[in-house]
């Protein structure tokens, strides 16, 4: 809202200096975005939160600065002299949709002369950011800008049957507005119409062929209230925003209606001529009663956390236009005023009290009771993988929530499910939320591919939505990771975070099955029976669709299953104060047989010894290992909690595992 | 076999011992020299010892002692230069160490970085949770109960309106109706702000309350410098007997100073949000001035009561702020955008 320094003078005293008004009204509550000297002017630029209409005039502002310094407010009283043809003989007015148009008011007047603005009311619209366009234009924006009630002011003549009818609009019916463009209207907007066409879109804008123009003769002046929903669908149904309907979408003063409507006829009678018709048409909902509200003298302390001297309060309160019903030592009850519909609890009152009394009144060092706060187990999990995959040198990134529709389809092994779509896109085509974070994080690779950055090691901790139905999705956390390192580096190091985590349950992998990924370098890890996730190598295709060069590896782990194993806290074991013995071993195996079962055979027959069990490399010679056959190579390290270990006891264990693995495995060593 | 004979064999062995041990190269070739004489399987010397037996009786204890004698002699000969190579290699060592150039970089792995948002939600989480604050998790997809209801904006409030909002398509939207034509007042939509944790949380919970909700949000903003359709917020909420407006300002105040090490004011300015009343607007004094921080207010008495509280009973402090803000601020990030570009470049700074 911009204000203008001399306008606003007309009145309240403006003894301070711009600077202290401008801090003043902040602290009150309107914000203060700038300040422009225009010719001897000032137009200063106020942010009027959406529950202040009644700041969306200079009186409203006026009334602010009066209660702020304590001086006298001056409502210019209107009493414009009045002919003697009854308004009523010359308009009839009739309001067909009343949930849409709660009062319409009237006014005619007949003989006006069109033309250009005095100096000093152009330059007040100017200030106010109003461009001027004649007098009886100018007069309805000008009081429009004074006390935030729209007007609007119809060329009489053009009206035909003399008649208002405040209608639904027809079927398929469009209006051309004051800005020359056709609009096609629907059945929930808010039509002035005359005996055949609609002539205004109610509270929004005027229509063309109703305007008054430089040969209008006879006015009639529009002071109206709207319901501020429709007009608010209205003017975005239409992308029409106007200085009406922004006021009509916050509500308008009530008892301001009539005022302004006399304001607008008196100005248009000095500055246009002609003579006012006697009376006004005024039609629908009357002034609604306001109910009293009480405050509580304790509910300043309670909430305000400052005792506010009684006398105080009531000055405040009445100085913003409330009206004293009742008092005594703990209370006070009033009402409120027709233009603060914003004030109708006791809080709404604690807050007014509070804000004109200042909040820098409001101490900032008081003690507060000290309570526990923990961590959560998840929060401390999120924050443990996030160390390891930095120290294992990872970066992390952050990319968005949503992706477009080829993207999301791209890589989803978490659902088939349709993912969920915004009705508009999130960012560029970006309507899907991702069921994966690697399509994603492939981007990003792609991002720093196209940067020439030459090592890409990203990951992400975000959620993916999992559609459920008609329930809200499921949200999990997951891992993601894209990586130049290989297969084995990376599942390595999906192994490292796991590890660190300390899960009871053993991880088990298998075959992938991913479009995405190469089948003979990626897996599905299992944790306890549950899928935890993927990793493994892109197929030269998926590159391409990822518009990739460089080998590229990527996994995605379920956190939540990690939250949930993750133990964190580690009991004590004492370690033997021994040496190891390790002993290497060379298996030759059949290709069928997989590294887990053989681990799973050597440990279990190392008895209470097993310390550790190094997978080293599989080695495969047809001809001199045969056919599909391979030699698995590890390393066993064993330490007895009795004593030294002897060469001869690491053998006997050795031999023992090798019998073992031959018996379950067909193993030979090698 | 004879004594004399014997004893010229093994004086032949230590000459010969000797001189190999002298002439070899590096401690490979002395090894390999040491296992050729002094082996203890197939060593010249093990050979030699082995004539020892068809020696006479009568002769064997001077055959026996020149024996020991020499290969003592042997092996002190191959301690002393191996002795004497160690020493040289020492020396060698030395002299290249004076060729080494110092400056030259050690083998440095390469570290990760945290991304500096997580990095600025970790220290104020850690604030939050040192003055009490407990952190409380909740969906980013939501529905309108925890989003507007609850939160005091009722249907017909503009900041339900789907231009400002980032509703989800039900069955029947994508089968024709157009978005704008019909506001949804049941349909999901990504959260547009942490305060649906608070409500969550006090659906489930009995006062006292003391808990910090974080997270993304969604809001339609045009990507720019300074905008992004997907932000971090963090938002307080304490619920108790008492709480007052001077222990919102404390709490901020508190919570300013740890995370800007100073001893920082803070100052209300009047505002308007439909879940807080009184709301301000919260600035912090900062080199002389006050910048923003965010929003703040007294929980709004309706929020209390949709969530089974009694307003006359209990009080609430909320605030929020936005994460990406103070980040920026923080570091001199000058464009939100950088944050989700994910340059390996941009992260590697922080």
């Amino acid at each position: 809202m911009l204000i203008s320094w001399n306008w606003l003078k007309q009145y309240v005293p403006l003894d301070m200096s711009p600077a202290e008004l401008e801090q003043r009204l902040m602290m009150s509550g309107l914000n203060h975005e700038g300040t422009e000297p225009l010719g001897d002017d000032l137009a200063i630029d106020l942010e009027v939160t959406s529950n202040r209409p009644d700041c969306l005039g200079h009186i409203g502002v006026a009334r602010e600065v009066a209660v702020l310094f304590g001086s006298e407010l001056k409502i210019p009283a209107v009493d414009p002299p009045e002919g003697k043809t009854q308004v009523d003989d010359l308009v009839k007015v009739r309001i067909d949709c009343p949930d849409l148009c709660q009062r319409y008011t009237a006014r005619v007047i007949r003989g006006v002369k069109i033309s250009p603005s005095p100096p000093w009311m152009v330059q007040r619209l100017e200030t106010a950011g109003i461009t001027p366009i004649n007098n009886v234009v100018d007069i309805s924006n000008y009081v429009l800008m004074e006390c935030g009630q729209p007007l609007h002011t119809f060329d009489f003549a053009k009206l035909k049957g003399a008649e208002i009818i405040v209608r639904r609009p027809r079927p398929k019916e469009t209006i051309e507005a004051i800005d020359h463009r056709i609009y096609e209207l629907q059945p929930e907007m808010c039509m002035i119409a005359d005996a055949e066409n609609s002539v205004a879109i109610g509270g929004v804008m005027g229509g063309a062929q109703t305007e008054t123009a430089r040969k209008t003769a006879d006015v009639l002046v529009e002071a109206a209230e709207f319901d501020p929903v429709s007009i608010r669908n209205t003017a975005r149904a239409l992308n029409l925003h106007s200085d009406s309907s922004y006021r009509f979408e916050r509500r308008v003063d009530p008892q301001c209606i009539d005022w302004a409507s006399r304001r607008c006829c008196e100005l248009i009678l000095e500055l246009a001529g002609g003579e006012l018709a006697q009376g006004v048409v005024d039609v629908g909902r009357p002034v609604p009663r306001r109910e009293p509200i009480v405050l509580r003298f304790s509910q300043l302390k309670r909430v305000l956390g400052i005792d506010v001297p009684a006398q105080r309060v009531r000055e405040i309160l009445v100085a913003l236009g409330n009206t004293e019903t009742r008092a005594d030592t703990r209370s006070i009850e009033v009402v409120p005023p027709s233009w603060r519909r914003d004030l109708s609890r006791e809080i709404d009152l604690v807050e007014e009290v509070g804000r004109i009394h200042g909040y820098d009144k409001v101490p900032e060092d008081v003690g507060m009771p000290m309570v526990a706060s923990t961590r959560t187990k998840e929060d401390r999990v999120l924050s443990k993988v996030r160390h390891v995959l930095t120290a294992c040198g990872l970066d992390e990134a952050m990319t968005i929530s949503a992706v477009d529709e080829p993207t999301s389809r791209s890589f989803s092994p978490w659902t088939d499910a349709e993912p969920l779509r915004s009705l508009t896109p999130v960012l560029r085509g970006a309507d899907r939320l991702r069921t994966s974070l690697v399509p994603s994080l492939l981007a990003a690779r792609r991002t720093n591919e196209a940067l020439a950055n030459p090592v890409i090691e990203l990951f992400e901790i975000a959620r993916v939505y999992l559609p459920q139905g008609s329930e809200l999705p499921a949200e999990e956390f997951m891992l993601g990771i894209t990586s130049g390192r290989d297969y084995p580096a990376l599942k390595g190091l999906i192994e490292a975070v796991i590890a660190a985590l300390g899960p009871a349950a053993g991880l088990e992998a298998a075959e992938a099955g991913c479009e995405l990924l190469e089948p003979g370098q990626s897996c599905r890890l299992q944790l306890d029976g549950h899928l935890l996730g993927y990793v493994g190598r892109l197929r030269e295709q998926s590159l391409k669709r990822f518009e990739l060069r460089a080998p590229t590896t990527v996994a995605e782990v379920k956190l939540s299953l990690l939250v949930k194993a993750a133990n964190l806290i580690r009991p004590y074991v004492p370690q033997p104060p021994y040496p190891a013995v390790s002993r290497d071993l060379n298996l030759v195996v059949d290709e069928s047989i997989r590294w887990a079962d053989v681990a799973a055979t050597v440990r279990a027959n190392c008895g209470q010894c097993f310390e550790d069990l190094q997978y080293c490399d599989t080695y495969r010679d047809a001809e001199r290992l045969g056919p599909d056959k391979k030699s698995l190579l590890m390393t066993i390290t064993f330490r007895s909690k009795e004593g030294t270990m002897t060469s001869q006891q690491a053998d006997q264990l050795r031999d023992r595992i090798v019998t073992a693995c031959r018996a379950k495995h067909g193993a030979q060593l090698r | 076999m004879a004594l004399a004979e014997f004893l010229a064999e093994l004086d032949e062995l230590a000459c010969e011992a000797v001189a190999a041990f002298e002439t070899a190269g590096d401690a490979d070739a002395l090894e390999a020299v040491r296992i050729k004489f002094l082996g203890a399987k197939s060593g010249r010397l093990r050979a030699v010892q082995k004539g020892l037996a068809k020696v006479d009786k009568a002769d064997k204890p001077t055959a026996g002692k020149r024996f020991n004698e020499v290969k003592k002699e042997i092996e002190e000969a191959f301690a002393r230069i191996k002795f004497a190579t160690a020493e040289d290699k020492l020396h060698l060592q030395e002299e290249i160490a004076v060729r080494l150039d110092p400056t030259v970089p050690g083998v440095r792995p390469r570290l990760g970085h945290l991304h500096p948002i997580t990095q600025t939600i970790e220290e104020l989480k850690d604030i939050m949770g040192r003055l009490g604050f407990t952190l409380a998790e909740g969906p980013e997809v939501e529905d309108q109960w925890h989003n507007f209801e609850a939160l005091n904006i009722p249907a017909d409030h503009p900041a339900r309106d789907p231009l400002d909002n980032f509703y989800m398509a039900t069955a029947e939207k994508v089968a024709g109706k157009s978005p704008s034509q019909t506001p949804p007042t049941t349909g999901r939509l990504l959260r547009s702000q942490t305060s649906t944790v608070q409500i969550r949380v006090m659906e489930q919970l009995r006062p006292p309350v003391r808990i910090i909700s974080l997270g993304r949000v969604y809001r339609p903003d045009t990507a720019d410098a300074t905008h992004y359709p997907m932000f971090h917020q963090i938002e307080g909420l304490l619920v108790d007997r008492r709480v007052t407006m001077a222990d919102l300002k404390s709490v901020l105040r508190l919570f300013a100073s740890s995370f800007f090490e100073d001893d920082v004011h803070i100052r209300f300015r009047p505002s308007f949000f439909p879940f807080t009343e009184p709301s301000v607007e919260v600035d912090m004094s900062w080199h002389g001035g006050w910048i923003e921080m965010g929003g703040a207010g007294m929980v709004d008495p309706n929020v209390l009561r949709a969530v089974g509280y009694d307003p006359e009973e209990v009080t609430g402090l909320a605030f929020g702020l936005g994460i990406e803000r103070i980040c920026m601020r923080r570091h001199g990030i000058t464009d939100i955008r950088e944050f989700y570009k994910n340059d390996v470049r941009f992260l590697h700074q922080f």
